[in-house]
């Protein structure tokens, strides 16, 4: 029997991109559809051929835990984004690999 | 009019920021965070949200370890963003300077046929898999235009002994260059010891060649792993090390073991047989894809999981040895551990991002063939081509090192843009390691969650982490393996 779980998310509170991370990440136990429709992601997530229902439980809930990690670690990436490349441009700017 | 701002006021007021830092479980109740130069923190799953929102009090017991390890600042801070970059500028000095290890492959021939070999050996007899001068000389003149004040010439077989003559050839030639060149050289041949005779004893400790050879067990175990006529290995693997130590002084030989099924239940029995013999260490290596370890499936007979025990039983044997005053180290934990608590990096080509193929370490094999890294020659003898960088006697220094085998390799399989690498909190002290995963799934990239590799590092990375926090001497003991002079 094929096992298939719906998963809704409000399109104002997650970023695509999470849900693809999240989906990718998954990809040894899951297979995730992402429809994006009414301003709800709709994912619909197949367990992969041979595992069996306790393991695709156990998978839909690490990719609602994943999904929750990649929100906050898109969020943390955003407001970093800047700082990060000033300290590469500290750290590359006297490596002597560049020509002055 | 109120009394009293709105609370919102004070928030906005908060006095830290955050610096650029990725998280992932450890556990059910805990994540680690890193920053970018490998700095790590466990802390309590309901902590994490409220450091990234800015609302942890700054009266958390938290605040200062956050800070003092660059995870965030206060505002206006320079200090921090200045340790930050000369802490990553530290972990990747090695970039700049280059090829150090190269691999003479000098004969592919061998006196022992393990069914794990990894380079496919041939017999004794067949000279057609010996390196010629031609070829050494050619190889002498690439070696030389590495810019890299080091250099470490490594010969490697087959068993590079049954080609002693070109071993002795390249050593008196790289010296003679080297007058002019002035190198940092070191010479190392990776041995079974079992052909060593004064001769070569003589030779090595008139030029500080330093052995390096491999040792699986006890005789039971190491002579079933590593089988040759007479099946004596072992007993001759413990007569050369007598000798060569005798010779060239007791540091001066090393041991790497590899882990077949046979392996699997004997960790004690094997790290036990290294104390016998003296070593203060060892790798508790696993199998590679590669040569006959795949024809004779001897690669599909036991799985990470089952690895994994094995290493963490090994591990905890040698945790207990050194807390009872025994010094041992489990090498790639020590590895690993000088890059989670230190700024540096020990160029250990498996772990290294970018890919240390070419670029930390290259090979010239027996017939010509260049090759990014050891793994991708014995990837050759098993007719997959990939990783030629070109022939030494066809193809000049920038045609090789600026070739699209290696320069794509290196880009495509880059850990800061590769799928969930990036977002990884243990990318830091991981490696790209595109030939593995060439080897295994066709793609230098691969698709992590279904790699064997990940799989096996990111639960060393977490079981090293998690013996750390649960244990203060534990802790004391790693400190010492990653700080070792």
């Amino acid at each position: 029997m094929a096992c298939s779980h719906t998963l809704i998310f409000d399109e104002r509170l997650y970023d695509a991109q999470v849900l693809q991370k999240a989906a990718y990440r998954s990809i040894n136990t899951l297979t995730v559809d992402i429809i994006s429709e009414e301003g709800r992601f709709i994912c619909v997530l197949s367990l992969n051929i041979g595992l069996d229902e306790p393991a695709f439980l156990s998978a839909i809930q690490e990719f609602k835990k994943d999904v929750l990690d990649y929100q906050l670690r898109h969020r943390l990436a955003v407001e970093t984004q800047p700082i990060k490349n000033l300290i590469l441009g500290l750290a590359f700017s006297k490596t002597g690999l560049i020509s002055e | 009019m109120s009394k009293f701002q709105k609370l919102e006021f004070y928030a906005q007021q908060r006095p830290y920021e955050l610096l650029p830092f990725k998280f992932d479980r450890l556990n059910d109740d805990e994540y680690v965070i890193t920053n970018m130069a490998g700095e790590f923190l466990v802390i309590p799953v309901p902590m994490l949200e409220p450091i990234i929102s800015k609302t942890l009090p700054l009266s958390s017991e938290l605040i200062p370890t956050l800070r003092s390890k660059q995870f965030i600042r206060f505002t206006n801070e320079q200090a921090p963003l200045q340790l930050l970059a000369l802490k990553i500028r530290t972990r990747l000095s090695r970039l700049a300077e280059f090829t150090n290890l190269h691999i003479f492959v000098v004969t592919l021939r061998c006196d022992h046929s393990c069914p794990y070999c990894q380079v496919s050996r041939q017999s004794e007899s067949k000279g057609e898999f010996d390196m010629t001068t031609e070829m050494a000389d050619k190889s002498l003149d690439f070696v030389f235009r590495s810019p890299n004040s080091a250099i470490k010439i490594e010969f490697q077989g087959g068993e590079p002994l049954l080609n002693f003559e070109m071993v002795r050839y390249v050593v008196l030639e790289a010296k003679k260059r080297n007058v002019k060149e002035g190198r940092d050289l070191q010479f190392v041949i990776a041995t079974t010891l079992s052909l060593l005779t004064d001769d070569v004893l003589d030779f090595c400790k008139q030029h500080n060649i330093v052995l390096s050879s491999s040792l699986d067990g006890p005789l039971d175990l190491h002579n079933a792993n590593r089988p040759r006529p007479g099946r004596d290995s072992h007993q001759r693997f413990e007569e050369g090390l007598q000798k060569a130590r005798a010779a060239l002084g007791y540091d001066q030989v090393s041991a790497l073991m590899t882990t077949t099924d046979k392996s699997l239940p004997r960790a004690r029995d094997i790290i036990d047989e290294y104390l016998r013999l003296g070593f203060d260490g060892i790798f508790l290596r696993t199998l590679s894809p590669y040569g006959f370890a795949i024809k004779t499936k001897k690669f599909m007979s036991y799985d990470t999981e089952r690895w994994l025990e094995f290493y963490k039983e090994g591990l905890q044997y040698i945790i207990e040895l050194n807390k009872s005053d025994i010094r041992f180290v489990e090498q790639y934990s020590s590895l690993v551990l000088t890059k989670m608590l230190t700024s540096g990096d020990p160029g250990f080509v498996d772990l290294m991002n970018p890919a240390g193929a070419g670029i930390a370490a290259i090979v010239f094999n027996y017939d010509g063939s260049v090759y990014a890294s050891d793994e991708s020659r014995m990837l050759a003898e098993m007719g997959d081509h990939t990783f030629r960088l070109g022939n030494i006697l066809e193809h000049s220094y920038e045609e090789i090192i600026l070739s699209d085998q290696l320069l794509d390799a290196l880009e495509n399989s880059f850990t800061l843009s590769a799928p969930m690498c990036s977002d990884c909190a243990f990318e830091p002290y991981c490696g790209a390691e595109p030939v593995y995963h060439h080897a295994i799934h066709k793609d230098v990239v691969a698709r992590k969650p279904e790699s064997s590799f990940c799989k096996r590092n990111m639960a060393i990375f977490k079981h090293l982490i998690e013996l750390m926090g649960s244990d203060e001497q534990t802790k004391r003991i790693f400190m010492g393996w990653a700080n070792r002079c």
